[in-house]
């Protein structure tokens, strides 16, 4: 392992460092969580890690609730989700899925931003995200911020639509603030129950009038395809139906609904029959246990 | 053996253990030496391929290499019991483990870079990684240097036989065949294979700061290899982290560190990465097991027949010889009238096997535990009730010859029986409306030698201990520490005979140049052998100190008791320090030296031709009932308690004892739910923590644990072995439960969610 470090402490020298760098190589690490990994095998010393730990700027280590959306900065860590009261009320599948990363030891460092930028399909707190319809906001070396969708940030396998200047700020929730009933989870299946790497896993969170009525669906599947999915279609078909009013075949219905966004894959983890299943019989149980 | 005991079966934290949390220990990885190099091995990259050319000209130039050797440079003789095994491969490679080149460089990075330079021309070949296909009789030779007389391909055969199957199977009421397969699992040690080889060029000594299980043996085995006189070896053990059976053989890497060092001149090291780790340290067997059995119309059992055929990979090592003991199982565990029991290990070009805790017995286990439940279904019998008609007894001398002096198979069944309430929670599963999750209970039981193994041409273990002028003691044992605690059970024996506080008390375990024979630590054995042996030590030691202590406090021999330091009249009440007898027996005229050294040899006999004969000291039973959850949409299997009840002679030390019980089951869990070395066309497919799964913290249920005493009179204060057992019905009672929770037949491991999904979607 071999590079050397630049550690910015203000957005401006992230910036600069940013563009001191540009046709050079270099890579972000935020908690290295998956880049220590990635830089086992480094020998030259043609790598510069542009180190975002030392970062000072609230925008990207705060989490704030403002009015019309919550605003998580890229370098808050899966811990920091899991304490967030605001999170933990309104958009409790976030911090289900944080729960679910690793363990107590690397929820400790690993960021969301990380969690996005390496676009992993199995990636947890990225999945609940696209549950959420959260967008990425982005900053260039030069030029104005641009923001995003996070279902079209991932454009495939370890592959973002950042460009090379570019630097994952935050991720933006849009909320409202009216009293709802929430049902939500962050479902992961894998083979045993933590430090797991999912083989299925769907994120929702589902909002309800007092009337039982679904206002709000948001259903994201990971690691069935290339990317992590926003199930719009199973999402659409919740939204006017009553939670506690839905029979069996409707379950499937649903179920069905979600299984269209897979296009899951055969690998040393799970086979792709398997994935399917799962996903088919999981998307049901959401229906179930309310 | 009813007396009451001060120390012993009192909960005592290990001796070594402030310098294990505080990090203060030295293991084989923090061992470094002045000047020393850093040793690194180029391997095959083709499982099966003729090697046309190497080049290590490019390596050799390298800045900070400072020797490059292949098998041109070597001469060594050929490693593994089977002698089938070159240290160094030349002309080809049989698999991905096989070792081509090694480097020593200045730095680990720089001998990695070197191997990078190694150039390898290969022609590959179409290698055999199914046994089946070594069996046909077209299928090339794979291991050029095997002997070959039990058939091509086959490296080792065991047959066994007792009692008239004929007889048996007409009296059976119920026949059951069955397969059984079994995957590969490998032993994850947190600490990677190291060794460090120190060869001294002006004397020919070599020094070897080895991990080994069994340093007398490797000892003479690495002699043997690099064709040295045995005694010019000395192996010093630094802490071991984890042996789990994994080193009782010595592997290439070993005698090639030695090599390495021996070219250079200088201190080498070799320290394999996890992933190396993976791909070359030992597994478990893989093997298919074709088990028929039968039973009456009472339930009892009439005869098993037994064919196992092993995948051994491309060369032998002890884990073709397992079938010593699955034999046992099938033979003796439960009453078995007739046994017939054919094993094979057939070379394939896959990683070779080693031994691995439970040495064969979960496997022998988990095949003859399942057909026992499927037995118990066709006779419409509860699965506890027919294991309980079956069990082994006290004084029951087994079709081989094995002796049970006591026995708690029966108590260990009541035990788990009743705490688990099974009986109510039979009835409650039955009357569950079928809904996702289901739950259930399964049995298994387990036998396993207790009291050491005659193998070898001795089973046995020196000792010799020393009391210092001060009242100290040391201990020196020819046993060895894996973290299983030995050290502390002996230095608790010691304090129990001799009064002289823990504190007080060293163990000194780790150089052959210092102690004496020991067979290694296997078998469960430790705790058993090396405390008689300690025991017969102190007994020697004692009948110097107490005739002088006697005559000093004006009392006879049987009158004195050891304890606080000293030693006391048990009528007058007077006493005398422990220390100032030695002084006095040191300095006195003629002088006596307060050391005695005592070697145990278990009463056990070697078994003959046919495998029949007393082959341990003891035997220890286990029986574990576990509850498990399955998820039926998902396949997962969520253990939700273990109830273990496990004859262990006597608790000698309960916190060691708690910690074998829950590391094995543990294990177990691992070998039943989540492990496995995936090998694909002889490669490693998941050679990380990532994709190869051990049981996290989150997963582990509920283990309650219920000792079964029956004071073993060969055994130290009554104990036997344990270290072994509580793995072994583990995998066995979970197929069991899983099996009778969803009505399907799990007959192989593991269970992983997508096999117990496919064993759902697969029911007729
Ligand atoms: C033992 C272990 C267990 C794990 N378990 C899980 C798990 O259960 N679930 C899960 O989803 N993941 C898991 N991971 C993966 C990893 O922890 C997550 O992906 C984590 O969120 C990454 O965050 P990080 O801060 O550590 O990222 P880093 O490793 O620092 O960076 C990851 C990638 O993102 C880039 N990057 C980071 N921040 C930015 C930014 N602000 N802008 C642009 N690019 C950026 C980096 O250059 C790098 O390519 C695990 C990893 C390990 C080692």
């Amino acid at each position: 392992m071999n590079f050397d470090l630049v550690s910015p402490t203000t957005t401006e020298d992230l910036l600069r460092a940013i563009d001191e760098h540009r046709g050079r190589r270099f890579r972000f690490g935020a908690g290295y969580t998956d880049l220590l990994l990635d830089l086992e095998e480094q020998q030259d010393n043609e790598l510069t890690v542009i180190n975002l730990a030392r970062l000072n700027d609230p925008s990207f280590t705060s989490i704030v609730h403002d009015g019309g959306e919550m605003r998580i900065g890229a370098l808050v860590t899966a811990s920091r989700i899991i304490a967030d009261r605001k999170l933990q009320s309104r958009y409790p599948v976030l911090c289900q899925a944080a729960g679910q990363h690793g363990s107590r030891q690397i929820r400790h460092t690993a960021t969301v931003g990380g969690n996005l930028c390496t676009a992993s399909p199995a990636g947890d707190m990225a999945c609940a995200l696209v549950a959420l319809r959260a967008r990425c906001d982005i900053l260039p070396a030069r030029g104005d911020a641009r923001s995003l969708a996070v279902s079209d940030f991932f454009l495939g396998v370890r592959e973002t639509d950042l460009k090379e200047d570019e630097v994952l700020r935050r991720v933006i929730i849009p909320t409202d603030d009216g009293e709802v009933k929430t049902h939500s989870d962050f479902i992961k299946i894998g083979k045993r129950r933590s430090m797991e790497c999912a083989v299925v896993s769907i994120a929702y969170h589902i909002e309800s009038d007092g009337d039982d009525t679904m206002t709000r669906a948001g259903i994201a599947i990971g690691s069935v395809a290339p990317t992590i999915k926003y199930a719009r279609s199973a999402c659409e078909y919740l939204v006017g139906k009553r939670l506690s009013s839905l029979g069996p075949s409707e379950r499937d219905e649903f179920a069905a609904k979600v299984v269209e966004y897979a296009s899951p894959i055969s690998d040393i983890r799970a086979s792709a029959w398997y994935r399917e299943d799962v996903l088919f019989n999981m998307s049901k149980s959401i229906l179930e246990n309310h | 053996m009813k007396k009451s005991l001060k120390v012993i079966g009192k909960p005592t934290p290990k001796l070594d253990g402030h310098l294990r949390v505080s990090g203060k220990a030295v293991y084989g990885h923090d061992i470094s030496l002045p000047n020393m190099l850093y040793g690194a091995i180029l391997r095959a990259q083709y499982p099966c391929a003729k090697i046309k050319a190497i080049d290590v000209s490019k390596a050799a130039k390298l800045p900070g290499v400072v020797c490059v050797i292949t098998a041109d440079d070597v001469d060594v003789a050929h490693m593994s019991h089977k002698r089938d095994h070159p240290v160094l491969k030349k002309g080809e490679v049989n698999c991905i483990r096989d070792e081509i080149a090694a480097v020593a460089a200045s730095t680990k990075e720089i001998a990695r870079k070197a191997l990078r330079l190694i150039e390898v021309e290969y022609e590959v070949r179409e290698g055999i990684f199914d046994p089946a296909d070594a069996l046909q009789e077209d299928a090339p030779g794979i291991n050029k240097y095997a002997r070959g007389d039990e058939g091509k391909n086959i490296a080792q055969t065991f047959h066994y036989e007792h009692g008239d199957i004929e007889e048996q199977k007409a009296k059976s009421t119920c026949i059951v065949k069955r397969r059984y397969v079994l995957p590969r699992v490998t032993h994850c040690c947190l600490e990677t294979s190291v060794v460090t080889a120190d060869y001294s060029q002006s004397d020919g000594r070599l020094t070897l700061y080895s991990s080994t299980q069994v340093p007398f043996l490797y000892q003479r085995d690495m002699a043997r290899v690099l064709k040295m006189d045995p005694s010019n070896i000395r192996v010093v053990q630094p802490v071991i982290g984890g042996g789990f059976g994994s080193k009782l053989d010595m592997y290439p890497f070993e005698p090639i560190c030695a090599l390495l060092s021996m070219t250079c001149g200088q201190p080498v090291q070799i320290a394999f990465s996890r992933e190396e780790e993976f791909v070359a340290s030992p597994t478990r067997q893989a093997m298919v097991i074709d088990l028929t059995t039968g039973a009456d119309a009472e339930g009892r059992f009439t005869f098993r027949e037994v064919e196992i055929t092993k995948d051994n990979g491309a060369y032998t090592s002890w884990g073709a010889t397992t079938s010593f003991v699955m034999m046992q199982t099938f033979s003796s565990l439960y009453h078995a009238p007739a046994c017939v029991f054919d094993a094979r290990a057939v070379y394939t070009n896959n990683p070779y096997a080693g031994s691995f805790r439970g040495y064969g017995n979960p496997q022998s286990t988990f095949a003859l535990e399942r057909n026992i439940d499927l037995m118990a279904e066709e006779l419409a019998m509860d699965r506890a009730a027919i294991r309980l008609v079956n069990a082994n007894y006290k004084g029951e001398k087994t079709g081989q010859g094995l002796e049970y002096a006591t026995c708690g198979h029966k108590d260990a069944l009541d035990t788990v029986i009743a705490k688990s309430d099974y009986t109510r929670k039979k009835r409650e599963y039955k009357d569950a409306p079928s809904a996702r999750y289901k739950r259930a209970m399964g049995f298994a039981s387990m036998l396993h030698v207790a009291g050491g193994a005659k193998i070898y041409r001795s089973d046995g273990c020196g000792t010799t201990v020393k009391l210092d002028n001060f009242g100290h003691l040391i201990i020196i044992t020819g046993s060895s520490e894996i973290g299983q605690g030995s050290e502390t059970v002996l230095a608790m024996m010691a304090c129990e005979e001799l009064g002289i506080d823990m504190s007080k008390i060293k163990v000194i375990n780790t150089d052959t140049d210092i102690k004496p024979w020991d067979v290694g630590v296997h078998a469960s054995r430790t705790s058993f052998v090396a405390g008689n042996s300690l025991l017969g030590a102190i007994g020697r030691l004692k009948d110097k100190i107490s005739p002088w202590a006697a005559r000093y406090l004006k009392t006879d021999i049987e009158d004195l008791d050891y304890d606080n330091g000293e030693i006391g009249c048990k009528t007058s009440g007077r006493s005398v320090k422990i220390d100032k007898v030695v002084r006095e027996l040191h300095f006195q005229d003629p002088n006596v030296l307060c050391m005695e050294s005592y070697y145990y040899e278990p009463a056990s006999d070697f078994q003959d031709a046919g495998y029949k004969g007393n082959v341990s000291g003891a035997y220890a039973f286990a029986s574990q009932a576990i509850e498990v959850e399955v998820d039926t949409y998902t396949g997962q299997v969520k253990v939700l308690d273990v109830y273990v009840g496990q004859d262990v002679g006597r608790v000698l030390n309960p916190l060691g004892l708690m910690g074998q019980i829950e590391g094995g089951v543990v294990m177990g869990m691992g070998y039943a739910l989540t492990e496995e070395l995936v090998v694909a066309k002889g490669q490693v497919v998941n050679p990380t923590f990532h994709n190869y799964k051990i049981p996290s913290a989150c997963d582990i249920p509920e283990i309650h644990f219920y000792p079964i005493e029956t004071h073993d009179q060969a055994g130290p204060y009554g104990a036997k072995g344990v270290g072994e057992a509580p793995l072994i019905p583990t995998p066995a009672a979970i197929a069991n439960a899983v099996s009778n929770a969803l009505g399907v037949e799990i007959n192989a491991l593991p269970m992983t969610p997508e096999n117990v999904l496919k064993a759902i979607k697969d029911r007729p």
